[in-house]
């Protein structure tokens, strides 16, 4: 679900930003980028619920207690119960993990696939032929439909997800980075390095990987943001992870019959995936306008 | 200009043959033994053995793809493993929802967003230009099942405004089949407009600053037609380019928003056929998506030539 | 007042163009629209035991016994029958008037196909086929059954309406193999099944049958008249229960099957609807072991875990805090039944998780892996499993939970392979009561090794009791040796019993003649204007 699959894909992060901000200039390249600040700040506080939630008053999240169903929010529990009587506070912190392992896995994954197959491709035109028609075919299957069609040849996991949905999301990463290779190629720095006898890998890593790093983390964070909703989405239609994990799409899912009289249950999930999902949308935009004042222009 | 578009009808191929490999080897990938399904409650291995024979499951895996891609060309989808009947004839009946939620949902959203966008790069850096770049973000990060089912709790079960669920055919008058159709297509396009917004407002700015644009405003030209004339229609490409490619979003969307208003189109059916592992089902349907997908994209590719007559092949 | 209402009386007189208006009215008001429990997806009651097939079967095919609320058999499509020879000859005579929705008349060889397409596959009707000498048409209108010795049951099992009742079919269909789907649906009952209209997963569209003549009798259960009250019947297939829900209250469908527990409280309070409990008996929930691998094929350890199920826990998961829907019980046999006993029953009352612990050890578990199969679609199955699950994690059980869909659960549990070839050791299911009702009708109770149900349990006393059971002079000797075979259940534990609870139907005010019983009955239904 990048919002800039058009943008980002053309070559325009090409002549990059020699200059990084002094340690001095910290603060003022923060006070220039709200967006940044914003988002890393809410992200953070996820990644420390995450990481924290045993700590954070919670309890069992896969306890049941059917004599304490359906329970609106109380001082006993914060966000209430959901339809088997489990603390909904306790599972909503206890999702934040599987939404965060799940964004950042993919993200991760999708990154180094893409990155490996852009860098074939972009440089041995043998294989680039075959990879891009692969990667075309894949990529006229709609990701969300892709990712549902691999979960339904799979059994319900968490890492079966995350594979899933880096499957969907290496077509994009590929044709990013095979887009900047093929534009580097072309550039007369690089060129005379080719005529000089350099070998290819010292070329990747002298001239295309500091280039592509940029719009390489900018797509990441729009990749991490789109698995999160991707998770939630086949999670809420029954073909995402196993139902006795606590993510924030298992729980909004067994909470979605009950929307009418009891809509605390889908309500806190939704929230926190909401906002996690727009603090990482928040965190790529500001990248992208102090990675590329470029891109920066146009979106 | 011929030679192009031949040539990018002919490019499609083997896209469609990757697609066609990737749905296929699927299949052959899943656990569970289709055979088994069909032969339902209490049969013997026997019984198996004899579905697995009669459905060709046990030949090499190219002869299989190769017969999947023979009755792919006649047209032939296979047989629903849960309702005994041909996949196309499934898809008939569950098409013209699907695409009547589609079609309403590109018209609203392309005429929200693109004035949106214009009007964002106009006044760029006002609380307007703001306000639509905050909607964008928010847009892009609240799921389309959180929208939907604000918009049922609020719209059609507290005030009473809409209905909450089903689909009217179009068949059955124009009035009925809008009111059924209005929140999803609203819920579903939340997202679809906030790419469109964005794309829009970076193009335009673009435009706006090229020099032409500076010409006409000095010559005194109004702001409407330098907008609305001029500088759109130089910014269709990019435009257009980004609601053919939105268009894997609404199809991603569609699945959810049609569980969430009960609409029996091709979203529905996916959802109940990966439930009940209707092997045939998902693959029509996913091979249906992408084939008008990769349509839709190369009939806009070929539309640019329209457009904008600086691009030439 | 409508626009349209409006502009047709001022411009063109009310009197011509009120017409077509009362006429849409009344026609919306002959339209009956339900939301069915489930999917129709196999259109064959005799190839499926799926509950959704046999409410549709019970629309479109009659059956030659029917079953009254006393659970009495009664004649149907039979006018009557004679009993002859000390029980041995069944003589039945068709009612005058049959026919199947083809038109043509139903014959005696048409019975016959299908009682013998249906004892085939049916547990109940196999009792009778392995007795029988012969079943034979002796004209248009008269069929004659032949026994070997007398089989007291055997009108029972002609008119049983659980699980895979006797329908008749036309012969061409009723001569397809009988593991092999039928796809038609031309039956001789009150409804039409409409194929045009079929849109599966959304839409089964019913239309009345012209030609159906009901019995004079009041309607009781499947017997006396059957009657196509609503000239059309519609199911409109709403998988999320909310979206059903809030279909009801607005008045966008009529009748709504099962609702979900939670939502009754919202519906109750809407005038327009009314929540009724069409069936006082109630659903039975089961735990279900597989006796052929490895943990629980020790019988010790199916005892273990039995200490410590709560069927307050199970009950309350799956309807909620209503005390009125739910009911404990303690028995292998449903409430209702005669045979209900709760003899033999105290391990099942002990819950307690530190005996449960203590057993295990005792019976030699040392954290063997265990696979439970969970089906995530089925509200209810998917409460029930989850408590499980929870309860063998705080017994220390090492599981793998496997979550997928009922339609997989079911192909997987026909496995009787070990776990690390894709077999398993626990499901859950549930039953309607008459399910449950008596050796006869309970499937779940056969203990024939792997001629039995899914979980393939084995006991020869089990199964010598039951040969009795059908022997049995009178009930009292019927309930005697029903008792024995419970006690000898709870040493076997071929499943945990878990309890029975009410699943009550809603529906809008205007609906009429809903029929009260342990099975779906739609036909008698319709709308007042």
């Amino acid at each position: 679900m990048s919002p800039d699959t058009a943008v980002a894909a053309a070559p325009a992060a090409v002549e990059v930003f020699a200059e990084e901000p002094r340690r001095g200039r910290v603060r003022t390249f923060l006070r220039r980028h709200p967006s940044i600040v914003l988002g890393g700040a809410i992200l953070a506080l996820m990644v420390a619920i995450a990481i924290l939630a045993p700590y954070l008053w919670t309890t069992d999240p896969q306890a049941l207690a059917p004599r304490l169903r359906v329970r609106p929010p109380s001082a006993e529990f914060w966000f209430g119960t959901d339809m088997l009587g489990r603390d909904i506070y306790s599972r909503v912190l206890y999702g934040t993990r599987v939404s965060l392992i799940v964004g950042f896995s993919v993200a991760l994954l999708a990154s180094l696939a893409g990155l490996a197959i852009g860098l074939i491709s972009g440089f041995i035109r043998l294989a680039d032929g075959i990879i891009m028609r692969v990667m075309d075919g894949l990529m006229s299957i709609p990701p969300i439909l892709l990712a549902i069609a691999l979960m339904a040849a799979t059994r319900g996991s968490v890492e079966n997800v995350i594979i899933a949905i880096t499957i969907a999301e290496i077509p994009r990463v590929s044709r990013l980075v095979r887009g900047v290779v093929l534009s580097l190629r072309e550039q007369p720095y690089v060129e005379a390095a080719i005529a000089a006898g350099t070998t290819t890998p010292r070329i990747i890593i002298r001239h295309i990987l500091p280039n592509t790093l940029a719009p390489l983390t900018v797509q990441a964070t729009y990749i991490c943001a789109s698995a999160m909703i991707t998770e939630a989405i086949l999670s809420f239609i029954g073909a995402g992870t196993p139902p006795i994990i606590p993510s924030w799409g298992n729980i909004m899912a067994e909470g979605r019959a009950l929307w009418q009289v009891a809509p605390y249950i889908v309500f806190f999930p939704a929230v926190f995936l909401s906002l996690t999902v727009l603090s990482v949308n928040l965190l790529g935009d500001g990248l992208r306008d102090a990675l590329d004042p470029r891109m920066a222009k146009r979106v | 200009m011929l030679a192009y578009v031949v040539r990018r009808v002919l490019a499609t191929i083997p896209v469609m043959l990757v697609v066609a490999f990737v749905v296929f080897s699927m299949l052959m990938l899943a656990p569970g033994d289709p055979a088994a399904v069909i032969a339902g409650d209490q049969a013997t291995p026997q019984d198996v053995e004899r579905i697995r024979q009669a459905l060709g499951l046990d030949r090499p895996f190219f002869v299989q793809f190769a017969d999947f891609l023979w009755r792919l060309v006649h047209l032939d989808l296979g047989t629903s493993i849960f309702t005994n009947l041909p996949v196309t004839h499934m898809i008939a009946q569950r098409i013209e929802p699907t695409l009547a939620l589609m079609v309403l949902t590109i018209v609203l959203a392309v005429s929200v967003a693109v004035p949106l966008g214009v009007v964002a790069a106009w006044k760029a850096g006002s609380w307007i230009d703001r306000g639509v770049m905050l909607f964008a973000v928010f847009g892009f990060s609240v799921p389309v099942f959180v929208v939907g089912y604000l918009l049922a709790y609020f719209v059609a079960l507290e005030w009473e405004l809409l209905p909450v669920q089903g689909y009217t055919p179009l068949s059955q008058g124009f009035l009925p089949f809008l009111e059924n159709l209005i929140l999803p297509a609203i819920a579903l396009g939340t997202v679809y407009i906030a790419l469109i917004a964005r794309i829009t407002r970076a193009t335009m700015l673009e435009v706006l600053a090229q020099d032409y644009i500076r010409t006409a405003r000095a010559k005194g030209l109004g702001t409407r037609p330098i907008l609305f004339l001029h500088a759109l229609k130089n910014a269709a490409v990019p435009i257009s380019t980004v609601v053919g490619i939105g268009i894997a979003l609404l199809i991603g969307g569609a699945v959810v928003t049609e569980s969430v208003f009960a609409i029996p189109g091709l979203g529905r059916l996916t959802v109940d056929a990966i439930l009940r592992r209707d092997y045939p089902v998902i693959q029509g349907v996913v091979l249906l998506f992408s084939f008008v997908y990769v349509l839709i994209n190369l009939l806009i590719d070929l539309l640019y030539t329209l457009f904008d007559p600086r691009i030439r092949y | 007042m409508r626009r349209r209402d409006f502009l047709g009386a001022t411009v063109a007189g009310a009197a011509a163009l009120a017409a077509p208006a009362v006429h849409g009215q009344a026609s919306a008001a002959r339209v009956l629209r339900i939301v069915p429990q489930a999917n129709l997806t196999s259109l064959d009651p005799i190839w499926t035991t799926a509950t959704i097939t046999r409410t549709h079967a019970y629309l479109v095919y009659d059956t030659l016994v029917g079953m009254d609320s006393s659970f009495q058999p009664r004649p149907q499509m039979a006018e009557g029958w004679t009993i002859e020879d000390d029980g041995k000859v069944y003589t039945f005579t068709l009612r005058e008037g049959l026919r199947f929705h083809n038109g043509e008349a139903v014959t005696a060889r048409d019975v016959v196909a299908s009682i013998k397409r249906w004892w085939a596959r049916d547990g109940f009707g196999q009792e009778i086929a392995k007795r029988h000498a012969s079943l034979v048409a002796l004209d248009d209108r008269r069929l004659r059954l032949t026994l070997q010795k007398p089989f007291a049951l055997t009108l029972k099992a002609l008119g049983k309406a659980n699980a895979s009742p006797c329908f008749v079919m036309p012969e061409s269909v009723a001569n397809t193999d009988p593991h092999t789907q039928i796809t038609s649906a031309i039956g001789s009952g009150p409804y039409r099944f409409v194929r045009e209209e079929w849109n599966p997963g959304s839409r089964v569209v019913y239309a009345r049958f012209e030609g159906y003549v009901p019995r004079q009798e009041p309607t009781d259960w499947t017997a006396g008249a059957k009657l196509a009250n609503a000239e059309r019947m519609e199911w409109h297939i709403i998988p999320d229960p909310a979206t059903a829900g809030a279909a009801l209250q607005s008045g966008e469908v009529d009748f709504w099957e099962i609702p979900l527990h939670d939502l009754l409280p919202v519906l109750r309070r809407n005038r327009n609807i009314e929540v009724v409990v069409r069936d006082p008996i109630g659903s039975v929930g089961m735990l279900r072991f597989n006796h052929l691998v490895p943990p629980f094929d020790n019988p010790a350890l199916r005892r273990a875990l039995m200490l410590a199920v709560d069927q307050e826990n199970y009950l309350r998961a799956v309807v909620g805090d209503d005390p009125g829907m739910y009911a404990t019980s303690y028995s292998f046999w449903s409430r209702g039944s005669p045979m209900h006993t709760e003899e033999g029953s105290e391990p099942l009352r002990v819950k307690s998780l530190e005996r449960a612990r203590a057993a295990l050890r005792e019976a030699g578990y040392a954290g063997q892996r265990v696979v439970q199969l969970h089906a995530s679609d089925f509200p209810t199955l998917a409460a029930l499993s989850q408590v499980t699950a929870d309860l063998l994690r705080r017994l220390e059980i090492n599981l793998e939970f496997v979550a997928t869909d009922w339609g997989t659960v079911v192909q997987r549990r026909a496995s009787r392979e070990p776990i690390e070839r894709g077999g398993w050791n626990i499901f859950h299911t549930t039953w309607s009561g008459p399910d449950w009702f008596d050796p006869a009708s309970t499937l779940a109770m056969r203990a024939n090794g792997t001629g039995a149900w899914f979980g393939w349990p084995t006991s020869e006393r089990m199964e010598a009791l039951r040969e009795q059971w059908f022997e049995a002079p009178n009930q009292a000797e019927q309930k005697r040796i029903a008792t024995e075979i419970q006690r000898e259940a709870f040493r076997v534990v071929p499943h945990i019993p878990l309890g029975h609870f009410l699943s009550p139907s809603a529906h809008r005010r205007n609906v009429t003649g809903v029929i009260k019983s342990p099975i779906v009955l739609f036909y008698n239904m319709g709308k007042s204007a």
